[in-house]
C-alpha cells in the first residue's frame, strides 16, 4: 500500500510526530480526499498559490510542536483577497517564530460548511488499536460523542458505527437538511481500518475536522503518530 | 500467558481446563484441621459434595477429621488429577515441581502474593509460570478463591456452600465480586453449573475460561464480571465467536483513561466507553450493576428467547408497569397496541362496560387479585400476536382469597410459547415457594419491575443475536 509506504518512510526519517501536510499526504495515498497543504515561503508565493487553487483560502502554521493550532491562534480562516492573505502571513510567521523556529506556513482551500465529525484510530492499552468516530470540529470534547470499534471493520460494523452517534440524525437529513454522504462516510471508516491494520507502525491518528458533504467528504485537518 | 487469538493455543487451553475442571481425584496441599485456616475451609468445601477421592495432604498433620493425611504428595496412595495448592507463595512453586514429579496433571493455586503486591512478587509470579511451563503442569490463579464445578459438586474454594445447581456459568477477575454474584444468584433461585476466579491469570487468561464455557455442555449462559485485560481484543473475539449469551459486568466507570495520549482521539476514549462500544460489536451483553446481571442471566438461563421486541405488560396496578416501561421504551423495545381479535376477546370476558382501559399496558385493576381472572387476562395477552413477549406483575396481599397466580402464569406460559416474566411485588419470605413454582414452569420470577424490565431487555438482545444468525446464515448459503 502507498500510504505505508509513505508512513514508514517519514518514520525511517525519525519523524514519530506527522504534522498536517504528511499526514494528508498519508491519507491520500490511502483514498481518502483532504484539503491539501500547500508550504508557502512568502506572503507573494501565497498570493500566487492562492490565486491558482482559488479564494478563499486558510493559512495555518505547521510545527510537529503545534497538535492543537486553534488554541494557540495558528490559524486563520476564510481569507478572501490577496490583502487579507498578506497580512495573515505577517501575523502567522510573527507568531510561528514565538513558538517553533522550524515552523512553516501552509495555505490550503477554505472548505465549505458541512457536518463536522472527527476519525481517527488510537492505542488502547486493552484492546490494541481502536477506531473512532465522533462529532467533531472544536466542540469534539465539550460532546463527547463518540463511537469505538475494533479494527478490521466489516461494512455492517462501519453503518453501526455511524448509526451510533448521537449526532447521527445531523447526517441523516435533521430537520429538512440535506442528507450526507454516508456511503462516503462509510468508505472512509473502511480506509482507516485497512490502513491501520495494515500498518501498526501508527500509534494515533486523527482527522479533525472531517467535513461531511451531500456529495462527498473532506478531511481538513490530521496527524498521526507514529510508534 | 497464552497470547494471541491463536486457535491451537485456545483449544489446547481448553482442553486442559476441561481435565483441570474435571478431576476424580484432589489432593488439598496445605490441609489444615485448624478452621480458622485456609486449608480447612477447602477442606470441607472439598468434603461437602465431590464424590471422587479426596486426599490431604501436611507433614505435620496425621488426620483431620477422620482423613488420613499424608506427608507429602508423593505418599498419596493413588493418582492424582488435581492438586490444590494452599501454601505460601514459596512454596507453591515447590508444589508445582512436585506435581510434575508425582504425575498430577493441573493445580489451584490459591497464595497471594505475587505480581498483585510488589515487584518482587511479580519475580516469583514469572517464577512459578516458568515452572508451570517446564512441567506441564497448568493451573487456576494464583491469588484466587479457585473454581467450583457444581454439575460434579467440586468446590475448591475455601467457601463451604452448597449451591443450587443449574446452566448458568460465571468468571470473575475478583474473587469479592465473585461471591457477590453466588450470594445474589442464590438469593434469586439462580442454578449454577460453573465459577471460576481468574486470579492473577497467570496462566489461563479470561478468553481461556470463556472459550472452556463456550465449548462445556453443562453451560448454556456464561457471566463475566470484567475489571479490565490487556487481552480484551482475544476476550471480546471468543465471546463473539460463542452462540451461549455472554453477559458482562465492566467496572471501572469512573476510571479516567488511564494511558498518555496526545490527540483528541485518545482522551476521548476513556477505557469505559470503548469497552461498552467493544461489547456491542461482539455481541456481548453489558450491565451496569450486579443486580442487573444476575437478572439478566436468569432469565437468559430459563425463559425461551423472544420472536422480538415488543413487550406487552399486564398488571393490577399501574406504578410496576410504568417503571418497566420507562426501561423497556429507554432501550428500543416497544409496547404495541392491542389487536382488534384480543380487544374483543377482552370485551367478552369483561361486558359491555370494562372496568378498565383495554390497552397495552393492561391494568386490570381489583379484578386481578381473583388468580383465575388474572389467568384468562393474562392469557389473552400473552396470545396477542402483536406481543412477542410479556412481564406481569402482581402485588401481594395477606387475604389468603387473593393468592400469588404462579400456577396461572405457568399455564399461560406453557400454552402460549412465549417468554413470559412474572414479577411479585412481596416481601422477600413469600418468593421462594412461589419461584418454585413459578420457575420449574420455566418462568422467571422478579422482585422488582426495574429487574424484570432489564432480564427482558437481555432476552429481546440474545434473541436479535440469534436472528442475525440466522439470517446471516441464510444469506451466505
Amino acid at each position: 500500500m502507498h500510504a505505508l509506504s509513505l508512513i514508514r518512510r517519514f518514520r525511517d526519517r525519525g519523524d514519530l510526530v506527522l504534522p498536517e501536510a504528511e499526514a494528508k499526504e498519508v491519507l491520500e495515498a490511502a483514498g481518502i480526499p483532504t484539503t491539501r497543504c500547500h508550504i508557502v515561503e512568502s506572503a507573494a508565493q501565497a498570493c500566487s498559490t492562492a490565486e491558482a487553487i482559488g479564494f478563499p483560502v486558510v493559512l495555518k502554521i505547521s510545527s510537529p510542536k503545534l497538535l492543537h493550532k486553534t488554541e494557540a491562534g495558528g490559524v486563520v480562516l476564510n481569507l478572501r483577497t490577496p490583502r487579507e492573505l498578506t497580512a495573515a502571513c505577517e501575523r502567522l510567521t510573527a507568531r510561528g517564530r514565538e513558538l517553533d523556529h522550524a515552523f512553516t506556513l501552509i495555505l490550503q482551500q477554505m472548505a465549505p460548511p458541512g457536518v463536522e465529525l472527527i476519525a481517527g484510530a488510537t492505542a488502547d492499552p486493552h484492546f490494541g488499536t481502536v477506531l473512532m468516530l465522533g462529532t467533531g470540529g472544536i466542540y469534539t470534547e465539550l460532546f463527547r460523542d463518540a463511537v469505538f470499534r475494533l479494527p478490521p471493520l466489516e461494512t455492517g460494523v462501519a453503518d453501526e458505527m455511524i448509526a451510533a452517534l448521537r449526532s447521527y440524525p445531523l447526517l441523516n437529513g435533521y430537520r429538512g437538511a440535506a442528507k450526507r454522504d454516508l456511503a462516503a462516510l462509510r468508505h472512509l471508516l473502511l480506509r482507516l481500518s485497512a490502513l491501520v491494520s495494515a500498518g501498526p507502525e501508527i500509534r494515533e491518528l486523527e482527522i479533525n475536522p472531517l467535513v461531511v458533504y451531500p456529495r462527498g467528504l473532506l478531511a481538513l485537518d490530521a496527524r498521526i503518530i507514529l510508534q | 500467558m497464552l497470547t494471541g487469538f491463536d486457535e491451537n493455543s485456545i483449544t489446547a487451553a481448553t482442553a486442559k481446563l476441561r481435565n483441570i475442571f474435571y478431576p476424580r481425584s484432589v489432593a488439598l496441599l496445605g490441609a489444615s484441621d485448624n478452621p480458622q485456616r485456609v486449608g480447612y475451609n477447602i477442606f470441607t468445601s472439598l468434603s461437602g459434595s465431590f464424590q471422587g477421592s479426596i486426599y490431604l495432604v501436611n507433614p505435620r498433620l496425621q488426620a483431620v477429621q477422620g482423613y488420613p493425611v499424608y506427608s507429602s504428595l508423593a505418599a498419596v496412595p493413588g493418582p492424582v488429577d488435581l492438586a490444590i495448592i494452599a501454601l505460601n507463595e514459596r512454596a507453591t512453586i515447590a508444589a508445582i515441581e512436585e506435581c510434575a514429579a508425582c504425575g498430577v496433571p493441573g493445580a489451584v493455586c490459591v497464595a497471594g502474593g505475587f505480581r498483585e503486591t510488589s515487584e518482587a512478587g511479580g519475580g516469583l509470579e514469572d517464577e512459578l509460570l516458568a515452572a508451570a511451563q517446564r512441567c506441564a503442569v497448568p493451573f487456576v490463579g494464583p491469588n484466587t478463591l479457585g473454581f467450583i464445578n457444581n454439575a460434579i459438586g467440586l468446590n475448591t474454594t475455601f467457601y463451604p456452600m452448597q449451591l443450587r445447581r443449574g446452566n448458568t456459568s460465571f468468571i470473575s477477575q475478583s474473587g469479592g465480586m465473585g461471591l457477590s454474584f453466588i450470594c445474589g444468584a442464590a438469593d434469586a433461585g439462580l442454578g449454577l453449573n460453573k465459577w471460576v476466579g481468574a486470579g492473577n491469570r497467570t496462566y489461563f487468561e479470561l478468553a481461556d475460561y470463556l472459550a472452556f464455557f463456550g465449548e462445556d455442555e453443562g453451560t448454556e449462559v456464561i457471566g463475566l464480571y470484567l475489571e479490565g485485560t490487556e487481552q480484551a481484543a482475544r476476550l471480546v473475539r471468543v465471546a463473539g465467536s460463542l452462540k451461549k449469551p455472554v453477559v458482562v459486568y465492566k467496572a471501572g466507570r469512573s476510571g479516567a483513561a488511564d494511558f498518555a495520549t496526545l490527540t483528541h482521539t485518545g482522551s476521548m476514549a476513556g477505557a469505559h466507553a470503548v469497552y461498552r462500544d467493544i461489547f456491542r460489536q461482539y455481541g456481548l451483553y453489558a450491565v451496569e450493576t450486579m443486580g442487573e446481571l444476575v437478572a439478566a442471566l436468569k432469565a437468559l438461563s430459563l425463559a425461551p428467547l423472544p420472536r422480538g421486541r415488543r413487550i406487552g405488560l399486564m398488571t393490577h396496578t399501574a406504578g410496576p408497569s410504568i417503571v418497566a416501561a420507562d426501561i423497556l421504551l429507554e432501550w428500543g423495545c416497544v409496547l404495541p397496541p392491542l389487536a382488534p381479535q384480543t380487544m374483543a376477546k377482552l370485551q367478552k370476558l369483561t361486558g359491555p362496560n370494562p372496568p378498565f382501559a383495554l390497552k397495552n399496558p393492561l391494568d386490570v385493576a381489583g379484578t386481578g387479585f381473583m388468580a383465575d381472572v388474572y389467568g384468562r387476562y393474562l392469557e389473552l395477552l400473552a396470545d396477542d400476536p402483536n406481543v412477542d413477549m410479556v412481564i406481569t406483575f402482581f402485588c401481594h396481599n395477606s387475604n389468603p382469597h387473593w393468592p400469588f397466580p404462579s400456577s396461572e402464569i405457568v399455564r399461560v406460559r406453557q400454552k402460549s410459547g412465549k417468554p413470559l416474566l412474572a414479577c411479585y411485588i412481596s416481601t422477600a419470605a413469600h418468593l421462594p415457594g412461589e419461584r418454585a413454582i413459578l420457575e420449574s414452569g420455566g418462568v422467571p420470577l422478579f422482585a422488582t419491575p426495574e429487574e424484570a424490565a432489564q432480564a427482558a431487555l437481555a432476552l429481546v438482545w440474545q434473541g436479535g443475536r440469534n436472528q442475525a444468525a440466522i439470517m446471516g446464515t441464510t444469506k451466505r448459503s
